[in-house]
């Protein structure tokens, strides 16, 4: 099969955050220092090289990057500062990119602006929508009751719906990641093998824990806080709304995990920016324009969200509603837009990629192991 | 210069960069002031020129001669050559005034310009105008260092019967190479190389030789500088000493020693080694007991000298010379492999540096030239165990190199030190000479073999069975008596850990400690890696900005043992052609722009 270089893909990656990539001279340090690199994937330098090389497909079907936790080890080791860790990061950035069929991730990638008018865009959409549905269908000074500006039943509704269409598209370029990585390979793996270690996807996804394998634990606790308190709140408010607008007694169980979960959201956004502000560590030391959009919105988003819980909760309905109306300003464009498109869908992609990279791995190793003595005589 | 000169000045340009540093408009103005100057003509930036239009103006002008002015005129002379002779004049009185070769990239660019352009008006050539003063050069050289660039310097030098006082931090001569096994790649004995050499300065009439000594103060100038030199008390009289080793024997003291690099132990009376060149004791004073306690205790070695060589009264002094030049060869120091703590040197036993794996193998060194592993002694005296090399020590059956240490590294320094994967591939084959059967690894970035015989040697070391694993390695783990190295071979696609016996570091150069004092001592910049500036990379590379200051050696960049000598023997034909030729400084920028005019006008004036 011919192989194609794409002589151009540095100077594409550089968007992404790529741009140091080319200053690197391969002496392996990186490889070396990794604390996931073990055979089969070596990384982060030969992915490294195929970048600088511009082989662009054999790239698009790279798992290594997602096996990258940007400890940022092999950044601060690396003698010709060419930053492996942002590299890698990038290249996750770019496979988002690749994934997605619509082409409107790799448009947010390169120009902020295009992902900011977005946000803007759909936040007014969403605005003007829930403005003139509350307004003709109940009362904006109710927060509960018959009359509720947003009663919890219709925002199911929305949320549902929301809900199957990111769905959709999420599968979608999952299935893309498929079949680049796995679907086209010449490595073969049955279809057992994939329903024997299906395990590993949830566990990867709810433990993170190969996170855990970096040297430092700080950033996977953080990491961590900050996924399970989405996770959480993600199934708080597609299962149990209407706990939450019911009153005026207070649901324990749910409110319970709801604050947990706002002060796990706000309290890792605010460490992240701070530490992209401050530029604390390694993996804070370069920032994307799409990384500060991501935490502010997601800041955002809880804030609103706790006040206008707190407005309601204290009896201020009028207030409640406005805030609850900037809040779904808020939810909307970060779950359209971030989920299929930005950052948010690596919640997908890593746990998926940890597991084809097992799958695939175990296959490399078995196909060695029957080829090793064919070799082993031809050395002899 | 005949009274009656016509001439013509026309200015011209072909580039850019010169138009820019000179100013044209100045110039012109300036030479229409001068004696006989009929026309200024500025053509501009690369005029079309008619041979025609041009003959026509000088026959109209009545010029007898045209000078040609700018940064390439020559460039434009054919076309003025013809218009001369189509004017009937004389095709011979075409002058060129090149900026470029005298003007361009020196400071006042514009008087330099306005003065090449004053001399080729008079038909002077502005070298001989400019040529600097003789000035009465100091026969004496001084050479800072003492190591193998230093002592090449010295003999040439002082082969040519001029005296050179060469002063030398550390007690004997010798420096880093006296402590090498063998050079690369002819695999020569170092010291059968240097050891003449050494002895050669210390028997020569014309060399002073100053160790233990430091410069102190420079003052003067190009051709006559004052030197005051801290002459530290040895507390031994070399030539009453007689190298017995009596006083060595008795002393209780025990220090690292720096000649083997901290791996043996030397006494507070000691000779670097026997080799050393003064062969005589010095007393460590910092670890000298009776000089401690005042003379209260030990004392030892003084009752024991028969020569009665030993003169604790001795104290520092200082000693003034004058010297017309001054050749700085301190070399350099070897990389802290501390630094890299994920190397772990310091904290296994096992991890050596390569200076220290140069005593190893050599057969002056701890273990008389045998490749042992560190071996655990419990030291009577501190009460402490400690590792080291004893001459029964066990075998390493694997030994990994590691090859950039320090070196090519933005975290540390960027430069590559030039030395380390020769002297790695050399300390290959001594290992595979030594312990035929250890395996030995090297882990390289990439194979700088660059030298005569160099890349054949480097195939020779891959034939004899080394493995040579592209990839420097990230880290060395293990315990006191077992290493794991890390590192991935790119060649193979194979991330690569397995144990070794003893991991050997390539450890890169540094600036010796002091260059910056003395730099600032002798007023000369160095780089932005601490090595000192030389004048011009290309065609200067001995000189530095200050005239009668040169460099040679490592300490001006680092090199190998060939280029260090070819440097030394360089700037000794250097200093040797300022007290010959007697001008201290060969640079034209030390004449004012009037004064080039007065010696042109005069030159002119005597011509006639």
């Amino acid at each position: 099969m011919a192989i194609l270089a794409n002589p151009r893909l540095v100077g594409e990656l550089e968007h992404y955050g790529a741009g140091d990539v080319v200053k690197c001279y391969h002496c392996g340090n990186c490889s070396a220092a990794c604390p996931f690199s073990k055979e089969p994937f070596i990384f982060p330098r030969k992915s490294m090289r195929y970048l600088q090389m511009g082989l662009e497909d054999k790239l698009r079907g790279n798992l290594e990057p997602w096996l990258c936790y940007y400890c940022g080890e092999c950044s601060e080791q690396c003698p010709r500062e060419a930053e492996p860790g942002e590299v890698m990061m990038s290249m996750r950035r770019w496979l988002t990119a690749q994934y997605d069929f619509t082409g409107i991730s790799k448009l947010f990638y390169k120009s902020w602006k295009a992902e900011l008018s977005a946000i803007v865009a759909v936040a007014l959409l969403t605005g003007l929508g829930f403005w003139w549905w509350g307004a003709t269908h109940g009362d904006i000074r109710h927060y509960d009751g018959p009359q509720a500006f947003l009663a919890s039943s219709f925002v199911h509704a929305f949320d549902w719906i929301m809900g199957g269409v990111l769905l959709a598209l999420l599968l979608t370029n999952c299935a893309r990641m498929w079949w680049f990585s796995m679907g086209r390979s010449r490595i073969n793996v049955p279809l057992t093998e994939y329903v024997r270690r299906a395990w590993l996807l949830p566990v990867h996804f709810l433990t993170q824990k190969r996170y855990r394998e970096c040297e430092k634990k700080r950033p996977w606790a953080v990491h961590l806080a900050l996924m399970l308190s989405y996770v959480t709140m993600l199934v708080l408010i597609m299962f149990f709304l209407h706990a939450f607008q019911e009153g005026p007694e207070i649901s324990w169980p749910h409110h319970s995990l709801g604050y947990l979960a706002t002060i796990g959201l706000i309290g890792a956004s605010v460490y992240a920016l701070r530490g992209r502000i401050r530029r604390s560590e390694t993996h804070y030391k370069h920032s994307h324009e799409t990384d500060w959009i991501f935490l502010i919105l997601l800041l955002y988003v809880a804030v609103t969200g706790i006040v206008q819980h707190a407005l309601h909760r204290f009896g201020a309905g009028h207030a409640a509603n406005i805030l609850y109306l900037a809040h779904m300003m808020g939810v909307v464009p970060m779950l359209v837009l971030e989920v299929p498109f930005s950052k948010w869908a690596h919640l997908a992609y890593r746990p998926l990629a940890m597991y084809f990279s097992e799958l695939q791995g175990a296959a490399i190793l078995a196909r060695e192991k029957s080829a090793a003595p064919a070799v082993r005589a031809r050395a002899a | 210069m005949d009274a009656e000169a016509r001439i013509g000045v026309y200015l011209c340009r072909r580039g850019t960069g010169i138009a820019d540093a000179v100013d044209f408009h100045a110039v012109a103005e300036y030479v229409a002031k001068a004696h006989g100057v009929r026309l200024v003509r500025d053509l501009g930036f690369l005029p079309a020129l008619d041979p025609a239009e041009l003959a026509a103006e000088i026959a109209r002008e009545g010029l007898d001669t045209v000078v040609i002015a700018g940064d390439s005129p020559g460039f434009f002379k054919p076309a003025f050559t013809r218009a001369m002779a189509d004017a009937g004049g004389d095709p011979l009185r075409v002058r060129l005034a090149s900026f470029r070769e005298h003007a361009a990239g020196m400071r006042d660019a514009t008087d330099r310009a306005k003065a090449t352009l004053a001399c080729a008006v008079l038909g002077v050539p502005y070298g001989l105008a400019a040529l600097p003063d003789t000035t009465s050069v100091h026969p004496d050289t001084l050479i800072i260092g003492g190591g193998v660039a230093g002592i090449q310097a010295a003999l040439e030098v002082a082969g040519a019967d001029k005296k050179v006082y060469l002063v030398e931090r550390t007690p004997t001569i010798g420096g880093h190479m006296a402590m090498f096994d063998k050079t690369f790649p002819t695999l020569d004995c170092a010291a059968c190389i240097l050891t003449p050499k050494m002895v050669a300065v210390g028997q020569h009439d014309k060399i002073e030789l100053m160790t233990c000594a430091e410069v102190q103060e420079v003052t003067g100038t190009p051709g006559s500088y004052r030197v005051k030199i801290l002459q530290r008390a040895k507390r031994v009289d070399a030539d009453a000493c007689v190298a017995c080793h009596a006083c060595m024997e008795v002393c209780p003291v025990s220090v690292p020693s720096e000649f083997d690099d901290g791996v043996t132990t030397r006494k507070a009376i000691f000779m670097a080694f026997p080799q050393a060149v003064p062969n005589a004791y010095v007393i460590d004073a910092e670890h000298c007991t009776y000089v401690q306690s005042d003379g209260q205790r030990c004392g030892a070695c003084l009752k024991k000298c028969a020569k009665e060589a030993i003169h604790f009264e001795e104290t520092d002094r200082v000693v003034e010379v004058e010297v017309g030049n001054i050749i700085i060869a301190t070399g350099y120091d070897i990389f802290d492999a501390r630094r890299i703590e994920r190397y772990g040197y310091g904290t296994y036993p096992n991890v050596v540096t390569a200076l220290e794996f140069e005593r190893l193998t050599n057969a002056s060194g701890p273990t008389g030239g045998a490749i042992v592993m560190k071996t655990k002694k419990h030291n009577r005296r501190t009460k402490q165990d400690e590792w080291v090399f004893a001459p029964d020590g066990p075998r390493p059956k694997s030994i990994a190199i590691i090859h950039c240490v320090g070196s090519r590294d933005a975290n540390f320094n960027p430069y590559c030190s030039r030395v380390c994967c020769m002297y790695s591939l050399k300390f290959a084959h001594l290992v595979k000479e030594k312990l035929p059967d250890a395996q030995c690894y090297e882990y390289y970035i990439d194979m700088r073999a660059f030298g005569k015989g160099y890349e054949e040697f480097f195939e020779r070391i891959k034939e004899e069975g080394v493995f040579v694993v592209r990839g420097r390695s990230a880290k060395v783990t293990g315990s006191e008596d077992s290493l794991v190295v890390r590192g991935e071979d790119i060649l193979s696609d194979k991330l690569l850990e397995f144990p070794v016996d003893m991991v050997l570091l390539a450890v890169g150069l540094e600036p010796a400690r002091g260059s910056e004092k003395l730099a600032t001592l002798l007023r000369i910049p160095r780089d932005q890696d601490g090595w000192f500036s030389e004048a011009d990379y290309n065609t200067d590379p001995t000189g530095t900005e200050r005239g009668g200051i040169y460099v040679a050696g490592v300490c001006q960049g680092p090199k190998d043992i060939p280029d260090t000598v070819a440097q030394a023997a360089a700037v000794a034909a250097r200093v040797l052609r300022s007290i010959v030729s007697g001008r201290g400084r060969d640079s034209r920028d030390s004449v004012s722009l009037p004064e080039i005019e007065r010696r042109a006008r005069e030159r002119a004036g005597a011509s006639t």
